[in-house]
């Protein structure tokens, strides 16, 4: 990266964390509802064991999935539907800007604001003695959770540059529900009925979910690997599909 | 249509640019240059080709046939664009921002230090207002920011699209001194508008473009010098069909009872007026401008198709 593309991304990155800050209504959906969620079944079921591993610290990886992308699946697309519609998208590409900055800065933003996330769910856990894991595995969580964002990611810039703002707040709004339902990310997916766990198996959210659970000691990790590069390629496809037809 | 010789290096120069969307044929064999400190006005009506030469020139496109140069250099490379600076109309803002951010950002993203936006900022009386975000700004005060985000990397070539839509008389006059200013140190202006009689007096060349063609390429006075109409201004109980009827007449604009007549033969015309009302009053007979100018070309090209 030569040194005035860091600087280009270096403003395209404080631009979007000044929109976090500044806009804090968007706080409530992304950090706050997942959060929120996280603490009510943490202290409801935080202390039972499920699969030798105690729910609390099980929730980091699950709630931590559902937190992670709801910033990454919310924020980067409705950004850029933003953009687009209020012509900055293409100010910035009349500037010279490479779009692929600008969405980076994104996503970068984005992966901010899910370690947030993870970070106020971990000190929750503790603070509720629920957690009971090394630090090397909750970094390790940390670090697999934050790397699965990018298929989502990936898909939200697709949908963001395709769609308006409303119509991509809308559309993602309703993808992640269903994801996070279906995926066990709120109630352990071995309490869910068989078909949901069928379903389960196609959807990316439970393969991060089931990753992440992984550096926790329960369950392998190559399938989810597996599974999660193929979304990646997939979502991959669709945003450069989407950047090819997108009118900015 | 710009045949003289110059032998300036020019800071654009459009050639035989031909553009299509689909069936339809947006630009057809553009030639097009624009010299250094020159302000150029492209007119025409909607869907004359206008945004998509411009949209040509500030690299959102490629030229599906013909050529469009920046200072010698492709426009949809990132250095040659570093070198334009474009404000368009519908350009919104996002409301996290400052003023300031917002100009330093543009100072970065055109290979400049932040430091650079300072300047122009007190340049464009935004010093004051620095601090402030989007919301709490007024229209105007949008317009110039957007100015100084497109001044702040002091381009060889400014692109404006409709710059002084929504500004009051006294903000469009401190634009175009703006302007001045900078032509006067070499920036050269492509500046599409609406505001025909605006561009008469700012613009050096007009472009009049026309189902993606150019109609015209000529200083305001001589487009204008060109056209043997003129303009009758006069207050009369005489309907428009009346006037109309009228010998010379080409069209009628009312307002109530004070009528603007276009006419080749105004002589005969206030002979005709005098005869049939006594009471006429507030008689004015002026040169036609550049609007009606413009009508006429874009009327004769249509009248010929």
């Amino acid at each position: 990266m030569s040194a005035m593309t860091a600087r280009v991304f270096g403003v395209e990155l404080r631009d979007e964390l000044r929109a976090i800050v500044r806009e804090p209504t968007s706080l409530f959906f992304s950090i706050l509802m997942p959060v929120g969620f996280f603490v009510l079944f943490n202290l409801l079921y935080g202390h039972k064991v499920t699969g030798g591993v105690p729910a609390g610290t099980a929730m980091v990886a699950t709630f931590g999935t559902y937190g992670v992308i709801t910033v990454a699946a919310l924020q980067p697309g409705i950004g850029v539907a933003q953009d687009r519609d209020l012509g900055w998208l293409r100010m910035k590409r009349v500037s010279a800007v490479p779009i692929g900055i600008s969405l980076a800065a994104k996503a970068t933003a984005a992966l901010l604001y899910g370690v947030g996330v993870l970070a106020l769910m971990g000190a929750a856990a503790e603070a509720f003695g629920t957690l009971h894991a090394s630090a090397g595995q909750l970094v390790r969580v940390a670090l697999v959770l934050l790397l699965g964002t990018v298929p989502f990611t990936l898909a939200s810039v697709a949908v963001g540059l395709r769609f308006r703002t409303n119509a991509t707040i809308a559309l993602l709004n309703a993808l992640l529900f269903p994801l996070a339902v279906l995926s066990g990310l709120w109630i352990p997916i071995q309490f869910l009925p068989q078909t949901v766990r069928q379903i389960a198996r196609f959807l990316p959210t439970y393969h991060l979910a089931q990753l992440g659970l992984a550096q926790l000691g329960r369950g392998s990790m190559l399938i989810h690997i597996l599974a999660l590069l193929v979304t990646t390629a997939a979502t991959l496809g669709l945003a450069m599909l989407a950047h090819r037809h997108a009118r900015t | 249509m710009g045949t003289t010789q110059r032998t300036t290096r020019a800071v654009m120069t459009a050639e035989g640019l031909r553009h299509r969307y689909g069936e339809s044929l947006a630009l057809d064999g553009v030639d097009l240059r624009v010299d250094p400190g020159e302000c150029v006005a492209l007119l025409g009506p909607n869907g004359a080709g206008k945004s998509t030469l411009v949209a040509l020139t500030v690299g959102l496109l490629a030229p599906q046939q013909g050529s469009v140069r920046v200072l010698g250099g492709d426009p949809r490379r990132a250095a040659t664009r570093r070198r334009l600076g474009v404000a368009q109309q519908t350009l919104g803002f996002p409301n996290t921002l400052t003023v300031d951010e917002l100009v330093t950002g543009a100072a970065v993203r055109g290979g400049l230090r932040a430091s650079a936006a300072g300047p122009v900022l007190a340049e464009l009386g935004l010093a004051e207002l620095r601090r402030r975000r989007v919301p709490k700004l007024s229209g105007g005060q949008k317009q110039r920011v957007q100015l100084a985000m497109a001044l702040v990397t002091d381009p060889a070539l400014l692109v404006l699209d409709e710059p002084t839509v929504g500004l009051d008389t006294s903000a469009r006059r401190h634009f175009w001194q703006i302007l001045a200013r900078r032509r006067a140190r070499g920036t050269a202006v492509l500046v599409t508008t609406h505001l025909i009689e605006e561009s008469a007096a700012v613009a050096d060349r007009v472009v009049v473009l026309d189902r993606g063609g150019i109609l015209a390429d000529a200083p305001p006075e001589e487009l204008v010098a060109r056209l043997p109409d003129r303009t009758v201004t006069v207050r009369t109980r005489l309907d428009r069909r009346e006037l109309e009827l009228l010998p010379g007449v080409l069209s009628v604009a009312a307002d109530h009872d004070l009528v603007r007549i276009q006419t080749r033969a105004p002589e005969e015309l206030l002979r005709a007026l005098l005869d049939r009302d006594e009471r006429l009053s507030e008689l004015r007979v002026q040169d036609a401008g550049l609007e009606e100018a413009v009508l006429a070309l874009t009327d004769r090209a249509e009248a010929a198709r």
